[in-house]
């Protein structure tokens, strides 16, 4: 019988607390008949018979687990809006990362490109590490307090309110509307870098655009505005129809005219730049700007192109 | 198909219908023990890993009555079918009669169709 007992000390150990007590007396008494039962039948058993019912029950973890199902930390409910406000908060605290770290590395004269994605992932990492540990804990307590009801809209819901069904790039996928908006805050806190500068960090500043493209620089801002806009805009609309791909064909038509406008009207960079002096000629600067340029505007071009074809076929 | 495929089907199929089984099979007291040698004898084997945890779950949703006795020198924990239980075995019953008649006629029917 010091099998039993161990058997049912090992299923116990497995349960909650409370149902230890219950459920060990209520096995007990089952595993008893069920040897009674054999020893009518088969005459005193052994410890090899005992085994052998015992394997039989299965091992006590997977019997305490058919007494106490195991609960999952979210429950099922929850499940779809953890992860929509996972992503989100994700896509939030990468823009906030994208900005301090810009900020950071315009500041700082010895911040290389390495350094500045190093300094982006691993801000990022950890700002998201606590998120989501943080949402994680907040989810697991609502799914242990109740399980979610349904909420006004997901009763209230109309099946005309359903958008198109359409191909798959309609859907605007999350990531897309948080990388562009990376994008676009980059472009903004470059361009007003003054800003966010002191004057100690300005004389130190990486930064030796010429004033006159430095001035056509800046009246491109509206349009990183309008770009962040219409992102967020994207955030409640996430879905492809015409007027939406003719705003988003007309605001990367723009970006690809200015620039080609900036490509166009050069010298680029301040003369005499100290920290290059001896490492590059004037000349390969500014064509190597030149050709970053137009590997840029490639981007928005692509996106025009794209969006195009993605107008034609919505208007078939 | 694999045997384990078969397994798992074979398990949804039964899972439901063992509750019926089971609250059927308890409009007399039962413990453990006599409830699943009870099962088998009208032709339903029901390994204790599933019954045993089922009935305790019965219970604890109103829809048997427990209570401990004491009988050939050991204590059981009896189980019956409470108010509820039998009101809702009732409109099982009678919507397991609906779906059977309904999955004869079209098992009936697949077979001739097969032919």
């Amino acid at each position: 019988m010091n099998l039993v007992e161990r058997y049912i000390a090992a299923v116990q150990r497995e349960l909650p607390e409370a149902k230890r007590e219950e459920i060990g007396r209520e096995l007990n008494a089952n595993i008893m008949d069920q040897l009674d039962a054999l020893t009518e039948q088969q005459g005193e058993l052994d410890d090899a018979r005992i085994v052998a019912v015992l394997k039989k029950m299965g091992h006590p973890r997977t019997v305490a687990q058919q007494f106490v199902p195991p609960q999952p930390l979210i429950s099922l409910g929850y499940m779809s809006l953890y992860k929509h406000t996972l992503f989100m908060v994700f896509g939030i605290l990468f823009l906030l990362q994208v900005a301090g770290t810009t900020v950071e590395w315009l500041s700082s004269s010895q911040m290389g490109l390495f350094l500045y994605l190093k300094g982006l992932a691993s801000g990022f990492l950890e700002d998201a590490m606590f998120a989501f540990s943080a949402i994680t804990l907040g989810f697991w307590f609502m799914s242990s307090q109740q399980p979610k009801q349904q909420d006004g809209c997901e009763q209230q819901w109309q099946p005309e309110q359903l958008p198109d069904a359409g191909p798959g790039w309609q859907h605007i996928s999350l990531q897309d509307v948080f990388t562009e908006l990376a994008t676009y805050l980059f472009l903004l806190v470059i361009i007003w870098y003054p800003l966010w500068l002191s004057p100690e960090q300005l004389a130190s500043s990486r930064l030796v655009f010429n004033d006159s493209f430095y001035e056509f620089l800046r009246w491109a801002s509206p349009l990183a505005v309008f770009g962040i806009v219409f992102s967020l805009l994207q955030l409640r609309h996430r879905f492809w129809n015409r007027t939406m791909l003719g705003a988003n064909i007309a605001l990367n038509s723009l970006f690809v005219m200015v620039i080609f406008m900036l490509a166009a009207n050069g010298p680029y960079l301040q003369e005499n730049i100290e920290q290059w002096r001896g490492v590059f000629q004037p000349g390969q600067l500014e064509r190597s700007v030149l050709i970053t340029l137009v590997i840029i505007a490639m981007f928005p071009l692509w996106e025009v192109g794209r969006d195009i074809i993605r107008l034609g076929k919505l208007r078939k | 198909m694999t045997t384990a495929q078969l397994d798992k089907m074979r398990l949804e199929l039964r899972r439901g219908v063992l509750v019926l089984a089971a609250l059927a099979s308890l409009k007399q007291p039962h413990y453990g023990y006599s409830l699943r040698k009870q099962l088998q004898d009208g032709g339903i084997d029901i390994d204790e890993g599933t019954l045993y945890p089922l009935i305790r779950r019965l219970a604890e949703q109103g829809l048997l009555d427990s209570e401990w006795q004491q009988g050939e020198g050991r204590e059981r924990r009896y189980y019956q079918i409470s108010e509820l239980g039998t009101e809702l075995l009732s409109q099982l019953s009678d919507e397991w009669q609906q779906l059977n008649g309904a999955l004869s006629k079209l098992l009936g029917t697949n077979t001739k169709e097969t032919k």
